[in-house]
């Protein structure tokens, strides 16, 4: 039986769909506030700021793409995301449930 | 919550990295064999539920904001065990796939957010279930994500990046997420009692449930 044939995991999967399509405007949203968590407040208080550095960017870095702007790549980032690990922790699931 | 490279003393990251390792070996182990065909496609909503959900920063305006974290959540959903693992997975993706969270702490961003939340979260759920399932799940989601913020903060704190100002990143961190929390408390509350009304079946069975029976 396919996860499909569940109406709670459409509706579930309908659900995640509204929430990537407003990605974008949260993203907006968060730079226009100058969103920053206590962990980056506490990093500026103790001077520790410089010491971040990124020894992976990763292949979308900070949820974009590059080329891409600003909304698109936060869209086609949540997209690839939320299918990525989808399949990731259904595998996942599969593995566990033998 | 998301601590980037080159903030922990590679000491702090190992210890945490072989932490993890450890939690979510026994997580798997606990997990195997336990899991039906039905609710494995639970596990796959709510990895990507938190996923999205991680990518919505709350606007906050005044320089201190967050975002839903939900180790708490997924505690309730689906038990600490596979909460754990769940939480890991979305983790280990962000850090891969979109540099969110370093590599080499990626040991500690899992030992914070999937460990700590999710087992401190599950562990304030069920103390409260008895009393009021939905109260318990907001306290959950509240308490789980200031533990994690905690937990992070003490391995900062005893990192040279911080200048190993301990009292200080916990203030900030501690008292920071005590007051975001609230927020994380009520969208773990909100969206379990849609949950519970929708299909009370998926869920593991609560310990209100099972006092009742």
């Amino acid at each position: 039986m396919s996860p499909l044939d569940h109406p709670w995991f459409r509706t579930g999967l309908a659900i995640l769909l509204v929430m990537v399509l407003l990605a974008p405007a949260f993203a907006w949203a968060a730079g226009q506030v100058g969103y920053a968590e206590p962990l980056e407040n506490a990093a500026e208080t103790t001077g520790a700021t410089d010491a971040a550095e990124t020894l992976n960017p990763g292949l979308m870095p900070d949820y974009g793409v590059p080329g891409l702007g600003a909304a698109p790549g936060t869209l086609v980032s949540a997209l690839v995301g939320t299918a990525l690990t989808l399949v990731l922790a259904m595998g996942m699931g599969r593995v566990l449930a033998d | 919550m998301h601590i980037p490279d080159g903030f922990l003393d590679l000491t702090v990251a190992a210890v945490c990295a072989l932490a993890s390792i450890a939690a979510l070996a026994y997580a798997a182990r606990r997990v195997d064999g336990e899991l039906s065909d039905a609710r494995a496609p639970l596990l796959g909503l709510v990895a990507v539920g938190i996923f999205a959900a991680q990518m919505l920063d709350w606007p906050i305006p005044g320089g201190t904001s967050a975002h839903f974290v939900g180790g708490a959540f997924a505690a309730i959903l689906l038990g600490p065990h596979l909460g754990a693992l769940c939480v890991a997975t979305v983790v280990t993706v962000q850090a891969l796939v979109f540099g969110d969270g370093g590599i080499v702490v990626l040991g500690a961003n899992v030992f914070n957010m999937a460990i700590v939340e999710v087992y401190v979260g599950y562990a304030v759920y069920r103390a409260l279930a008895g009393h009021n399932e939905v109260a318990a799940a907001f306290a959950a989601g509240w308490l789980g994500i200031t533990a994690g913020a905690l937990s992070a903060a003490v391995q900062l704190g005893l990192s040279s990046a911080f200048a190993y100002e301990l009292g200080t990143v916990v203030l900030i961190m501690g008292v920071g997420h005590l007051v975001l929390g609230l927020i994380e408390g009520a969208i773990t509350a909100v969206v379990y009692r849609a949950v519970v009304d929708a299909r009370p079946d998926v869920l593991p069975a609560s310990p209100l449930r099972e006092v009742r029976a």
